[in-house]
């Protein structure tokens, strides 16, 4: 029982840490909580089930195609809303009350597009990457999706933390995100970077939508599992790119314990809890820096 | 004291009190009611200003504290039986109280970790209010009888209209005062730079929490004229969407002004009557269409529509270029 209850809480830990992987990356480009990551995976979702269901496609051709639509939706947003809150100013810190008003006005937009589609109302289920029976490690039952969804989050991480550390790519966003003053001045584009980091985080939202909707009843209100992935980032302390995956793990074996020890009531408020106690015990988080200060 | 209320500020308040008096003789029932909750979302909007555009402190908790007045307003009114007009002041100063305790940690929190930090309390004490089954009586809610104030019978909307806008006629007394203070400067120093206000001697943290501190109060007393024409209330009406209702009518207003703040608290508690009326068939679009209309305006105007009219206004009232030369001209001339 409580083994497998810290298993299947890894294995939901490993999709909270792809969606804290988002957010974080959105926040160090942007300097800004994308209140609506939840919705780029709620809609990966179900663009994954309709292309499915109306346009009978392969199984990996609509993981692909459902994840680059995300992926280009954010890009877009951050071109045509973000940038014009910002400006021309290259620290976006004094811009943060609009811009989250921004990503919640975002939120409803998705959410609306989603519930005017009629067979919406109804809680649908997205088909899992791996299907088959269970597999059985001693008295613990793993499922086959459940594997999968390991597999992918950890495929994932390996890539990103290889992007960051040896393409040029990934070192130019490195670098906007530490100081982007700095950056422009030695030739790196850092509005293309922050279009780019929007592009990918929004990428990683989709994957963790793919991997979350077959788990998961969708509805399109399960939007609200972002503030997982901010529980998540804040345990790992909202900078760090490794703290989001130890977070998330931690998130998800926590509340499965709570579940059962406590209450599954309870269930519902353990992110919440966590992030106040977490912020209030240690701003930094678990692996995070100390904060910067940007400006006098 | 920096200066008294300036005649057209008098003037509003007093405008906002006597259209309290008007209004119930002239509208139908349902104006009267969208009437107060607008009344209510300007007091509630007002509180989370001083945070956010005076303070510059990005604050979230705000419903809890609403959360927190209409509780403790209804509880003490039905179950202790103390008169409204005592158990008003003594819920808000509850809030306050919690406010005030809130305000140490989160003077600490900066920007975003703050707003989550913030947040994340509105959400827990939901939850708490949702599961306290013997105060607040869980999800199924919580009825209350209608406040008697000195003999004067509340309830229904058009009874608790006059009350209403009294009391915001109070709570924006009270901000202007605040505002023009000393407390109210350092709060502005604060939100612009903390460190330049700390060098100037600013005690940062003791200003932040009493900034948390009053927010909270205003919050309750909203709280408060909350219960003075609904009877029932859920856990549900303290929500995430609730908070965002009231944090987006301060930024499509224009934070840091009480016009602005006013102005947007008008604009969005309209919009979703408007988008009613729409025809039935575009129903649906209702939630797009509100935030399509959220993201647009704040693209196109990150100041906030307080922040467009402005400008303007200050352009016409400021002395023309000529008049400038001509006073420069026939200034008498110093003699050494």
């Amino acid at each position: 029982m409580f083994l497998q209850a810290v298993l299947s809480g890894i294995v939901m830990g490993c999709v909270y840490a792809l969606i804290a992987l988002s957010l974080v990356l959105i926040y160090k480009s942007t300097d800004v909580v994308n209140f609506a990551a939840g919705e780029f995976v709620m809609i990966a979702g179900y663009a994954g089930l309709f292309l499915l269901d109306w346009f009978h496609l392969n199984y990996a051709v609509m993981v692909v195609l459902a994840i680059v639509l995300v992926a280009v939706f954010g890009a877009l947003f951050e071109r045509t809303a973000l940038n014009r809150i910002i400006g021309f100013k290259y620290n976006a810190e004094a811009a943060l009350v609009p811009m989250v008003v921004a990503t919640i006005g975002l939120s409803f937009v998705l959410k609306g597009v989603v519930r005017v589609i009629p067979s919406t109302e109804e809680v649908l289920r997205l088909p899992p990457l791996f299907g088959g029976p269970p597999v059985f490690l001693g008295d613990l039952v793993l499922q086959r999706q459940d594997i999968g969804i390991v597999v992918v989050a950890v495929l994932v991480m390996v890539a990103l933390s290889l992007g960051f550390n040896f393409t040029a790519t990934g070192k130019a966003l490195r670098a906007t995100s530490q100081n982007p003053r700095a950056a422009a001045l030695i030739g790196i584009p850092v509005r293309r970077m922050r279009m780019l980091a929007w592009g990918l985080a929004s990428a990683l939202a989709g994957i963790s939508g793919i991997l979350l909707s077959p788990k998961l009843l969708m509805t399109p209100d399960m939007g609200s599992v972002v503030m997982l992935g901010i529980a998540a980032s804040i345990i790992g302390g909202f900078t760090s790119l490794v703290g989001c995956v130890v977070g998330g793990i931690v998130l998800g074996v926590v509340q499965n314990l709570v579940g059962i020890f406590l209450s599954p009531q309870a269930i519902a408020v353990t992110p919440f809890f966590i992030i106040m106690l977490v912020l209030v015990v240690r701003p930094n988080g678990l692996f995070g820096e100390a904060m910067r200060l940007k400006k006098v | 004291m920096y200066g008294g209320l300036r005649g057209i500020e008098l003037a509003g308040i007093l405008l906002v009190a006597l259209a309290g008096f008007i209004l119930p003789h002239l509208l139908p029932g349902y104006f009267l009611y969208t009437g107060n909750m607008l009344l209510t979302y300007a007091i509630l909007a007002i509180g989370l200003d001083l945070l956010l555009g005076r303070t510059g402190q990005f604050a979230f908790a705000h419903i809890a504290f609403f959360g927190i007045g209409i509780y403790g307003t209804a509880l003490l009114e039905s179950r202790v039986g103390i008169p409204f007009v005592l158990a008003m002041p003594i819920a808000a100063c509850i809030a306050g109280a919690i406010g005030f305790l809130i305000g140490f940690p989160a003077a600490r929190l900066k920007a975003v970790y703050l707003a989550l930090a913030t947040y994340a309390f509105a959400e827990c004490a939901q939850w708490v209010f949702r599961t306290w089954d013997p105060v607040t009586g869980g999800p199924d809610g919580l009825r209350f009888p209608p406040p008697v104030i000195f003999g004067y019978q509340t309830g229904t909307d058009r009874s608790a209209f006059p009350v209403v806008a009294i009391i915001l006629a109070l709570v924006l007394a009270a901000t202007l005062y605040l505002t023009k203070s000393k407390l109210g400067r350092h709060m502005c120093a604060i939100r612009d730079s903390e460190h330049v206000a700390a060098v100037s001697g600013i005690d940062v943290r003791r200003v932040k929490v009493i900034a948390f501190t009053v927010s909270a109060v205003f919050a309750g007393i909203a709280g408060g004229t909350y219960t003075l024409f609904q009877s029932f209330i859920n856990a549900d009406v303290l929500g995430a969407a609730q908070l965002v209702t009231v944090l987006t009518m301060i930024v499509i207003g224009g934070s840091g002004s009480i016009i602005g703040v006013l102005f947007g608290v008008v604009v969005i508690g309209l919009l979703p009557e408007v988008l009613r009326a729409m025809p039935q068939s575009l129903l649906v679009w209702q939630e797009f269409v509100y935030g399509a209309i959220l993201v647009a305006a704040i693209v196109f105007m990150p100041q906030g529509l307080w922040g467009l009219v402005k400008p303007r206004l200050e352009a016409r009232r400021a002395p023309k270029p000529a008049r400038v030369a001509e006073a420069i001209r026939t200034q008498p001339k110093v003699s050494l």
